[in-house]
């Protein structure tokens, strides 16, 4: 068995159920010729070539062993080692054929051999809800990233089959918990002292770059005074020669100077070789490689301060410069403040020379080192220098966590981009980038209201009663309304006592018991009892945690558990009322943000980073912009319950400021996400126009119309091409070849092997080839080698799907794709349903899967149906 | 098992763990030993080296129409020219299951089916380095020590936590810091015996609870998430096993070390090197005989001034992301190079080196690019008796796991397979 048989288990969740019963995975017996002439030919009864027979195997695969046998002879077609050299070759599209047939039969074999028949295996809180339900609890976030993501391997974090538990974790949960209610009663503690620190610009800002302009200066003076007295030696009759030969010299790259580029400073570089040149010493240089250092920088640098000096609005605010000196501005809140969550605010303005994509700032935290800024959010900066604008931001300040905070202009987060894009910008007019953020202060205050947890950590006494009383309460909570049993709160009490006996005071005492209380199976799992029987419905508790974790990723609220206790939770109508308030709620953005990531493959977004001089505008904070795109376009959906077909195609777009300026649209302004009615033919509007999903279809330089086209299948016509063969070769052999992507493309259909599958997948990627590599429009495609452009193609996205209809331009591709919202339904159906149960989707839940599409088709396919019908479905309320 | 009775210790006897005494073969004791000690065998050792996304194939695997010791070392391995009669190359191995591009460490050590258990994504099993810890590595400290880098998954490494699995197949946690490293290796814990005593206890009773509410939830469970929840009650054994190991080595201190703390917030190179340093420190010493290191490439790559992400280096085509490929294969070969100098120089008491009683291996599942066969892989040392100082190219896809196998039995640990493995390769056996 090779590797290509594995990733055929990644898709299983993916491919489409055709009916209630388990179907049978049975090769076409029209492929049985085929088989017969190219395979059993040698591999029979009598000649058995290899020590292999084929002639008796099975066209119906029914158990692993078969799976395997198969999966070996596609490997082997796939491969291309068999038929061997020597015998009869089939034709090519014969071979084709059959291993289209054969891919797609063992992708329902491992399909049906895999079905777990509705059983769902106990699971237990994620990363995800791991923090989400820490910060209900106790009103404070952890850091959980020492915890396993539980994402990653083919399903959904929710699956419980699929996730494990270690001594290492049990102890990591453990320290975690107890460091949450370390910062919970420090900010408990934190008093009501208001507290407010703020920077004006000015201070800092101008007066720094006032003195950098003065002092450059004065250098470069100092310099010309010593370049003038080398000169003056350098033309007496004795040094004429080696001044030629030193000249010359100049004209040649150094790269032992940390300078690769020829430069005439060299020549006063080496004036020692100069029979009477007076040393850089006498001119106030420590050496000659101080003296080629200020003046270089100078040179380049001295046009940018010089303007500087020039900008308007200095008098009570500085500019914020794109490269060097003044490219951050901070603030500090003190050593002494409490930790909590503070406000911070600054009044700033843009520069309207500017251009628009520019006028954006980043809120985030400097690392150790200059390159590291860590980006919490960007924010459009509309205010002119007469109107200026205020712009806030919460912050979380912890107890050992970071106390200061910056803002800079949005950039690329690299060290590499930011000094190439000055120097671009430089090397074409002179000058640096214009700067374009005005600053006039920036503040930090607070501490806001402490989020309190939802449970009180206050005893009525200070004695043992008390103690255990809280912890009884808080263990209650924490597991969700299940009691803990006495023989559990014995011990966490004594816990509690062998503390304060040595020294801690109550209310630390008491953090012992409640960090265990965080680490036990209580807490970390969703147990839902059940015998060995057959399927039981769930009490008000269970489903109110199971409703809770699927729409909110967080545990069950008060008004939840309410109706749990009572019951009438477990009545269709209530149900049906707490599925609205649910996603009605803020919290249901957790639901989107980690299904949407999951479902539509969103990690691969992450799989590259861009290369800022191809898609120079595509930083991070555009980057996390594309991606709340997605969810944010979810969100509404589920917020006005509208079609999921909007997804497909769509006369509107979710956007910001940020997003709007990316993408060309004019008059939307500010950080809010909205809805943006699109004109016609904007290629904009569903998830195919999201620069999100065309950027993941990339490798952060050029497109993968191979990317793009299988996740068309897999996501929105629910058609997965089967697992790629493993190992094969990139198309690096047409590397050093002056190509368009399509000319590349067109290996793929040189071998059957490669054909069978890119037949159906490539049109498709290719039709979306008007998108460049971070999803901005275009109309050619050009090959950059060495930074520059070697060659210009028109992009011609028309293409045909296989075996199907041919379309002209992307917007056609669109309306296609769009007049199938069937099989997207479906694959969104199958999504959620293994994301709420917690286990894969399988043959025994094609019913479910079909009465989800059916409700939600009779109201036009309205999102909010599918989540109705699933959580009102027998297999959603029982265990 | 009756879990409602079933107590902590019964769950240790039920486990049959046996938590061996300190042996006063430990280095604190050997430094005084007689001269007719030192001749006594010297003490085998394993040490593992992963590094996540593989190496410029065209430039660090030797031309495989030359076999034997007569091999040019190309120019990604030209760094270890100096120690060419103390390693071999090995080109051929895969591990047939793998089947993630980007999992450069998770079934490295294994050669386990990911999909071994029906209805589960994801499955390992046990590491070969916590094969042999199981035999070598009772009489020390610490049975094996886990070293790692922060976020694997950038570093190419995939899931888990270091290159070791338990015998479950659940992953085994890294020091991802030379500093924890440092400390944990020769730290003493300067509290007051007793007081040690009490957080020992403190602890055992942590677990006793947690047991409690563990016992509790099982109780009413079905036959398969009775079995999830067994990982649980396993963590908490686990848990206990290292606090027996701990309670029995208390009174002992730790081995010293002329090692300087490391200082904290080393990245990249440096924090390779500090690693390499603490790994002949920890063997030097005794204090472990098995160590696993999953190093860093990202911060590697930042260190030697590449600008690139290592994912994004990876798929290189001509130009600035092969040559930085290609500057990782260099940097990585010259702190090996670095490493097999120290484990030369180290002397054991009978005269011979510690690099001739340690075996160790250096490579990734990942052979360049997207490419899960012809595994890069170095074997080094005389520990189990492997040859060195050849270039072998065995046939096509010949497991791993073999090769592990194969150590297993030259470290004298009697495993009839490990992995996929399909026998012994006499091939690599001295």
């Amino acid at each position: 068995m090779r590797a290509g048989l594995l990733y055929m288990l990644l898709l299983v969740v993916l491919a489409p159920v055709a009916g209630a019963e388990p179907v049978p995975a049975r090769l076409n017996e029209t492929q049985r010729g085929f088989f017969r002439d190219y395979c059993v030919e040698c591999h029979n009864a009598e000649t058995q070539e290899g020590m292999l027979r084929l002639d008796e195997i099975p066209f119906v695969i029914e158990s692993v062993e078969q799976a395997d046998r198969w999966q070996k002879i596609l490997n082997q077609l796939n491969s291309g080692a068999m038929p061997p050299e020597n015998a009869t070759q089939p034709e090519p599209a014969r071979k084709a054929d059959f291993l289209d047939v054969l891919s797609h039969t063992l992708v329902t074999a491992r399909k049906t051999l895999g079905d777990q028949g509705g059983r769902i295996t106990l699971r237990r809180l994620n990363q995800r809800e791991y923090r989400n339900t820490i910060r209900a609890l106790l009103g404070v976030d952890v850091e959980t990233s020492d915890l396993p993501a539980d994402s990653g391997t083919g399903t959904f974090d929710t699956v419980g089959a699929s996730q494990y538990m270690s001594g290492d974790q049990i102890e990591q949960y453990l320290a975690l918990s107890r460091r949450a209610l370390d910062e919970s009663s420090a900010r408990a503690a934190g008093g009501t002292q208001h507290h407010r620190a703020r920077e004006e610009a000015e201070d800092f800002g101008n007066r720094r770059m006032d003195s950098l302009f003065k002092r450059t200066r004065e250098l470069h003076e100092q310099h010309a005074s010593w370049a003038a007295a080398v000169d003056a030696a350098a033309e007496r009759p004795e040094n004429l020669d080696i001044a030629a030969v030193l000249r010359e010299k100049a004209k040649k790259p150094r790269p032992s100077s940390g300078v690769p580029y020829p430069t005439p400073l060299f020549f006063y570089y080496d004036w020692d070789q100069i029979k009477g040149a007076p040393p850089p010493t006498e001119f106030g240089f420590n050496d000659a490689q101080a003296a080629f250092f200020s003046e270089n920088q100078y040179l380049h640098f001295f046009p940018y301060y010089d303007d500087y000096q020039k900008l308007p609005g200095r008098e009570s605010g500085a500019w914020l410069l794109f490269y060097q000196a003044y490219r951050e501005a901070y603030v500090s809140a003190g050593e002494d403040w409490p930790p909590g969550t503070y406000t911070l605010r600054m009044r700033v303005a843009a520069n309207e020379a500017a251009p628009p994509e520019r006028r954006f700032l980043e809120v985030g935290q400097r690392g150790d080192d200059v390159s590291d800024f860590t980006v919490f959010g960007a924010h459009q900066v509309t205010g002119t220098l007469d109107d200026p604008q205020i712009i806030e931001r919460v912050v979380q300040i912890s107890t050992d966590g970071k106390r200061e905070f910056a803002i800079r202009e949005k950039r690329p987060n690299s060290r590499t981009a930011e000094i190439r894009s000055y120097h671009d910008e430089f090397e074409k007019t002179g000058h640096g980038p214009v700067p374009a953020i005005w600053i006039d202060w920036l503040e930090i205050d607070g501490p806001g209201d402490a989020p309190s947890g939802i449970v009180s950590l206050t005893a009525d006494s200070q004695g043992r009663a008390g103690a255990r009383d809280v912890i009884e309460r808080f263990a209650t909570r924490a597991f969700r309304g299940v009691k803990p049993e006495p023989e559990y709160l014995d011990r966490l009490v004594a816990l509690f006592e062998s503390r304060l006996d040595v020294g801690d005071d109550f209310d630390d005492a008491l953090k012992t018991p409640l960090s265990v209380v965080l680490a036990s199976p209580g807490f970390l799992y969703l147990s839902e009892p059940s015998g060995n029987g057959g399927p039981r419905k769930l009490d008000g508790f269970e489903l109110a945690s199971r409703l809770s974790y699927f729409l909110w990723s967080a545990p069950p609220d008060d008004e939840l558990l309410a109706l749990a206790g009572s019951e009438e939770l477990l009545e269709p109508d209530v149900l049906a009322a707490q599925v609205d308030r649910m996603l009605d709620d803020g919290r249901s953005h957790e639901f989107v943000a980690g299904f949407a990531h999951q479902w539509l493959g969103l990690e691969r977004l992450d799989f590259f980073q861009f290369d800022f001089r191809l898609h120079r505008s595509f930083d991070d904070s555009t980057k996390a912009a594309a991606r709340e795109e997605v969810y944010q376009t979810i969100a509404l959906l589920l917020r006005e319950n509208l079609s999921l077909s909007r997804l497909l195609k769509s006369d509107f777009a979710v956007i910001n400021g940020l997003l709007a300026s990316y993408y060309g649209i004019d008059g939307v302004t500010g950080d809010e996400f909205r809805r943006i009615d699109l004109p016609d033919h904007s290629p904009r509007g569903g998830l195919l126009g999201m620069a999100a999903i065309l950027a993941m279809g990339s490798n952060g330089q050029v497109t993968s119309p191979v990317e793009r086209g299988a996740w068309v299948l897999r996501k929105l016509l629910n058609d997965p091409p089967p697992p790629a063969p493993p190992n094969v070769p990139q198309l690096a052999r047409l590397d050093g070849q002056l190509l368009n992507v399509r000319e590349r493309l067109r290996a793929h259909q040189e071998q059957p092997q490669c054909a069978n599958c890119h037949r159906r997948i490539d049109p498709l990627g290719l039709g979306l080839e008007n998108f460049d590599a971070a999803g901005k429009w275009r109309t050619e495609d050009t090959l950059v080698r060495d930074g520059s452009v070697r060659k210009t193609w028109p992009i011609k996205p028309a293409g045909a799907f296989f075996n199907g209809p041919e379309f002209n331009s992307y917007l056609e591709l669109r309306d296609i794709i769009a007049s199938r919202p069937d099989g997207f339904a479906r694959g969104f159906s199958e999504s959620l349903i293994e994301y709420a149960l917690g286990r894969p989707c399988g043959f025994t839940d094609a019913d479910l899967t079909a009465a989800m599409i059916q409700r939600a088709r009779s109201k036009d396919f309205a999102v909010r149906e599918f989540i109705q019908a699933l959580v009102a479905s027998s297999a959603f309320r029982s265990k | 098992m009756n879990n409602a009775s079933f107590n902590r210790r019964q769950l240790l006897r039920a486990a049959g763990t046996i938590v061996a005494l300190p042996a006063f073969e430990s280095a604190g004791f050997r430094r005084f030993a007689s001269a007719a000690e030192a001749r006594s065998p010297r003490p085998k050792r394993a040490v593992f080296l992963g590094f996540g996304w593989g190496v410029t194939e065209e430039t660090w695997l030797p031309d495989a129409n030359v076999t034997g010791a007569d091999y040019v070392l190309p120019s990604g391995l030209a760094p270890l020219a100096r120690h060419q009669a103390d390693f071999s190359i090995v080109q051929g191995l895969a591990n047939k299951f793998a089947n993630e591009a980007h999992w450069g460490s998770t079934f490295w050590l294994t050669g386990a089916n990911r999909y071994a258990e029906p209805g589960q994504s994801f499955h390992n099993s046990i590491s070969v380095d916590q094969v042999v810890a199981e035999q070598l590595g009772q009489g020390t400290r610490f049975p094996s020590i886990q070293l790692s880098c922060p976020d694997g998954v950038a570093n190419g490494h995939g899931p888990g936590l270091s290159l070791a699995w338990d015998e479950r197949g659940k992953p085994l946690a890294g020091l991802d810091s030379p500093l924890r490293a440092y400390h944990r290796l020769f730290s003493d814990d300067s509290m007051p015996l007793a007081r040690r005593q009490a957080l020992l206890a403190e602890k055992r009773s942590v677990l006793d609870a947690v047991l409690a509410d563990a016992r509790r939830v099982q109780r009413v469970l079905n036959r398969t998430d009775s079995a999830k929840l067994d990982e649980y009650f396993d963590g908490v054994r686990d848990i206990e096993t290292r606090l027996s190991k701990d309670e029995q080595w208390m009174t002992v201190p730790k081995a010293k070390t002329s090692l300087a703390e490391p200082p904290s917030g080393v990245a990249g190179r440096d924090e390779i090197a500090l690693m390499y340093d603490l790994i002949v420190a920890a063997l030097q010493t005794d204090t472990t005989r098995v160590i696993t290191y999953r190093q860093p490439v990202t911060s590697l790559l930042s260190s030697l001034g590449i600008k690139l992400a290592a994912h994004d280096m990876t798929h290189y085509t001509t130009g600035e992301r092969l040559e930085a490929s290609q500057r990782r294969d260099v940097a990585q070969s010259e702190l090996l190079a670095g490493l097999l100098d120290r484990l030369k120089a180290t002397q054991e008491p009978d005269g011979s080196s510690l690099l001739d009683h340690t075996v160790l291996a250096y490579g990734s599942n990942i052979r360049t690019v997207h490419y899960l066969d012809n595994c890069p892989l170095l074997l080094a040392g005389g520990g189990a008796g492997l040859k060195c100082g050849q270039h072998l190219v065995l046939p096509k896809d010949t497991p791993l796991a073999s090769v592990w196998l194969t150590l297993l039995h030259g470290l004298g640990v009697e495993a009839d397979r490990h992995g996929d493995s399909t026998g012994i390769m006499k091939e690599l056996q001295a």
